[in-house]
């Protein structure tokens, strides 16, 4: 072992590991702050990160929140516009009724209700404001309103009729999801086919089936369809490019009026069967009772009954039985002779109505089955106003004649000796 | 808003260009204000028509109505009660009568020439 004390081999051998291990031991520390300081940069970027997120999240929800409240109230603008319109559109349509311009009326007023509905849809993703109130309307007359909003509406064919009304909070709202499944349903379908629409009830409600003969959805689009009619998704940020309101806008209203939407059945024409359940919760029965008939008529009846031999003149007819009724209310104070049939329903229906607006729809109700309308509204004119004129004078006495005769002779004596100038003005 | 006796909001709710279905207004003279209507036996299809339709009718089969008169009852438009009258007086459900004629004046220019001749014989 000495011998290799004087060996300079050996003391540079000794060098050598003595370098390595100190080399070793360092780059072992080396490695071990590296680390550690590995550990606090992770450890900080994971905060960051997280914080990072916590403002896009916030940042998100702010724009989307900001996005809401502008398009909220932009929409309100313009749906108060196109109802505004639309009434003012119903006024011209009377107005005109008679004449060539009531086609374009009639256009106009279509493209209105479609714009109306652009307005609301958008809306309903922002929270807002659905619309004007409603009152209680029958199904059909909902899936009819809902088919007048859709551009190519006359493809629309209602086949059946179901004796259920939708209660009136959610008229607009069922009428607006099924306005958006037919505005898909006529989009995705070719010009000349037709959209099939079944109202059916079943034990849960009354189903509203509306089968296109379209292009269909392929898987893809029916998982995002049912995800959104699913789980509703709010506001305008998460519908794609080109946006697509349709499945939207229905999941929010379904989820918020607690109605259903489904589209995943094929519809056997080839399309989409698209299927609407209302629960029982949003139905009611029909406003009010199918038109009487019969009762209408065996009113109306006496006066027509001349007409088949044909000597009468035609156009006395209506008017004879306008007149009629005239005589009976006299008999009474009572204001309203209550002819049998659809009158209570009628009253009830315009209960909430005041004034001017009841005393019209009180005849306007009675009329439904015919003429008997009429018979209505003058008792409350004639027996006031007529019956004081009548009377009134025999209660003058004589001194009170006198006087106005006095009166009389007195301004024609003036009159006549009154000079006029040429241009008719007085003078004396 | 409207005068109708299906339903104050009915009509309100479901637009008049639906009820028409869209279809275009009559061009021909055939419904006059004056022209008179009734409604044709049939009772039981009057069950597939639509409110407004069936309205219609009922409010006819009591006699003849003039074209006027069932736009002011059913309070649609007048062409609308037109388009109305002439889907159902094509499936039958109404009968139309034309109104008297009014009388056929006298040419204007034949009265003029007879004054004419009265004036140059007595004038």
């Amino acid at each position: 072992m000495t011998a290799y004390i004087d060996d300079p081999v050996f003391w540079a051998l000794v060098a050598g590991i003595a370098a390595a291990v100190a080399l070793a031991i360092s780059s072992h520390r080396r490695t071990r702050r590296a680390k550690q300081e590995k550990e606090l940069l992770s450890e900080r970027n994971d905060i960051l990160e997280q914080r990072f997120a916590e403002s896009v999240e916030e940042a998100r929800s702010r724009a989307e929140h900001g996005t809401k409240t502008a398009l909220k109230t932009a929409m309100r603008t313009l749906q108060g516009l196109a109802n505004e319109q639309q009434i003012a559109i119903s006024g011209l349509q009377r107005k005109y009724g008679d004449q060539r311009i009531l086609q374009d009326l009639l256009d106009i007023d279509h493209m209105n209700s479609q714009f109306g509905r652009r307005a609301q849809s958008i809306a309903v993703l922002c929270e807002g404001w659905l619309g004007r109130h409603r009152s209680v309307a029958s199904v059909y007359d909902v899936v009819r309103s809902a088919k007048g909003r859709v551009r190519h509406f006359t493809r629309v064919e209602i086949h059946s009729q179901a004796s259920f009304a939708v209660i009136s909070q959610a008229v607009e709202p069922v009428a607006l999801a099924l306005a958006e499944l037919l505005d898909n349903a006529t989009s995705y379908s070719a010009p000349e086919t037709t959209i099939d629409i079944n109202i059916r009830a079943v034990p849960k409600g009354v189903c509203i089936v509306i089968d296109d003969a379209g292009v269909g959805m392929n898987e893809e689009e029916k998982t995002r369809a049912a995800e959104l009619l699913n789980n509703p998704v709010s506001g305008v940020t998460g519908l794609g490019n080109p946006p697509q309101f349709g499945f939207a806008v229905m999941g929010v209203l379904a989820a918020r009026y607690g109605f259903t939407v489904s589209v995943d059945t094929a519809s056997p024409y080839g399309g989409v069967r698209a299927v609407v359940l209302l629960p029982q919760e949003l139905l009611t029965s029909m406003p009010e009772p199918q038109p009487v008939g019969p009762a209408a008529v065996a009113q109306t009846a006496p006066a027509p009954a001349p007409l088949p031999g044909g000597a009468v003149p035609d156009p006395l007819a209506p008017s004879a039985a306008a007149h009629m009724p005239r005589a009976v209310p006299h008999s009474g104070p009572r204001p309203v002779p209550d002819p049998p049939g659809a009158v209570p329903a009628a009253r009830n229906d315009a209960g909430h109505d005041a004034g001017y607006g009841e005393e019209r729809r009180e005849p306007r109700a009675t009329t439904r089955g015919g003429l008997p309308k009429r018979r209505r509204r003058t008792p409350m004119t004639i027996v006031g106003q007529n019956g004081q004129d009548h009377e009134a004078p025999a209660h003058r006495s004589n001194e009170e004649t006198a006087s106005i005769m006095g009166a009389f002779q007195r301004g024609t004596r003036t009159g006549r000796t009154a000079e006029t100038d040429p241009e008719g003005r007085e003078f004396r | 808003m409207t005068t109708d006796g299906t339903g104050h909001e009915s009509v309100d709710l479901v637009r008049p260009y639906v009820i028409t279905n869209g279809q275009e207004l009559p061009k021909g003279d055939e419904f006059e204000l004056v022209t008179l209507v009734t409604a044709a036996d049939g009772g039981a299809r009057r069950a597939q028509l639509d409110p407004e339709r069936r309205a219609l009718v009922e409010l006819c089969c009591g006699g003849y109505l003039s074209v006027a008169e069932i736009a002011g009852h059913i309070g649609l438009p007048i062409g609308v009660i037109r388009v109305l009258l002439s889907d159902l007086a094509g499936n039958g459900q109404i009968v139309t009568r034309n109104p008297v004629p009014t009388a056929q004046l006298t040419d204007i220019q034949v009265l003029q020439e007879v004054l004419d001749g009265l004036q140059t014989r007595f004038g």
